[in-house]
């Protein structure tokens, strides 16, 4: 990173790294299906992976991240909400 | 829609460079009822407390985000029923076709960002290139997903197959639908952006369609998990 005056150059820009990051995840989310991987560990690991990704959304692409008061936390809760749901299901049906 | 939003709130990028200042000090208007204290854009990023965009569309988005919570719960609870069926169902999904449209709805949300960061610089023409290209990846979407509404149609899949299939197409037509709605509101904004209408000072339009098509994104990247992989 480099800053000039009041603009700061990136050699790679953080929302292209989120990028980046989102494909990989999302990748390595197929590949575990296409290997028919499964099982609660399997099941949790990935969707572990969603909730990371829908946070990198909300915080560098929705622009949250920074935001003080209730409106930096919605995008989380409503991640963990659905997913403490969908945890409890999966953990229940084992 | 009236716009709730702080001026503040346009000075600058959620990610990338920061901006250079497009208005000046604080501008203090004096009205009948009320002075209205402009901030200047140099203020402190820290002092944000509303996100980008319009305040009513995103109280819109935290009301989409809890019909698919409630449907994500529920499809996960009747699944704790009937695990049997929702596995062996699952395995006749397309997975390959699923990995596409993440991909096509993560680099659309890529270039909506991409836009947003441009009509902030005030380059309202890479705005509406940010936007087409993005338009082009949910089209993308559109012609893949209904490729398997297509294959699900022609042996004889329906809503009433069975219970995992009922979810199945509900969900995934529901998220169609928002789709749709979204690409609607991203064509409507890059129509405005491509006759000047945004500019670096105001653009609350890019931001607000932006953070609709976001949702969208972030729906689809729990739904592809959950009803494509986690068995």
């Amino acid at each position: 990173m480099n800053q000039t005056g009041t603009k700061t150059i990136y050699a790679v820009r953080p929302c292209t790294f989120v990028y980046i990051v989102l494909m990989t995840l999302t990748v390595i989310t197929w590949l575990v299906g296409k290997a028919g991987l499964h099982g609660l560990e399997i099941s949790l690991f990935v969707l572990s992976f969603a909730l990371f990704k829908g946070l990198l959304i909300g915080d560098y692409y929705m622009g949250l991240r920074g935001i003080k008061g209730l409106w930096r936390w919605v995008i989380i809760i409503w991640l963990l909400l659905p997913g403490s749901l969908i945890t409890w299901a999966f953990v229940s049906a084992s | 829609m009236k716009n709730l939003n702080r001026p503040e709130l346009n000075k600058s990028s959620p990610s990338g460079p920061p901006l250079e200042s497009t208005r000046g000090g604080p501008h203090i208007e004096n009205s009948r009822d009320a002075i209205h204290v402009k901030h200047s854009p140099s203020e402190s990023s820290d002092e944000r407390t509303y996100p980008p965009g319009d305040v009513a569309l995103w109280i819109f988005i935290l009301a989409e985000l809890l019909v698919f919570g409630v449907f994500f719960s529920a499809y996960a609870f009747t699944r704790a029923s009937n695990v049997e069926l929702f596995n062996t169902c699952q395995r006749t999904l397309d997975t390959n076709s699923a990995l596409i449209n993440t991909l096509a709805l993560i680099t659309s949300s890529y270039f909506v960002m991409r836009a947003v960061a441009a009509i902030r610089e005030d380059k309202s023409q890479q705005c509406f290139q940010w936007l087409l290209a993005a338009l082009l990846m949910g089209f993308v979407f559109l012609v893949v997903k209904s490729g398997e509404y297509l294959h699900h149609y022609d042996a004889g899949i329906n809503l009433r197959t069975n219970l995992f299939y009922m979810f199945y197409l509900s969900l995934t037509f529901f998220h169609f639908m928002h789709v749709i709605l979204g690409m609607v509101i991203l064509t409507a904004v890059a129509i405005k952006a491509t006759k000047g209408g945004y500019s670096a000072a105001e653009h609350t339009g890019v931001e607000s369609g932006a953070s609709y098509w976001h949702m969208v994104d972030i729906v689809w990247l729990v739904l592809f998990p959950l009803v494509y992989i986690m068995h």
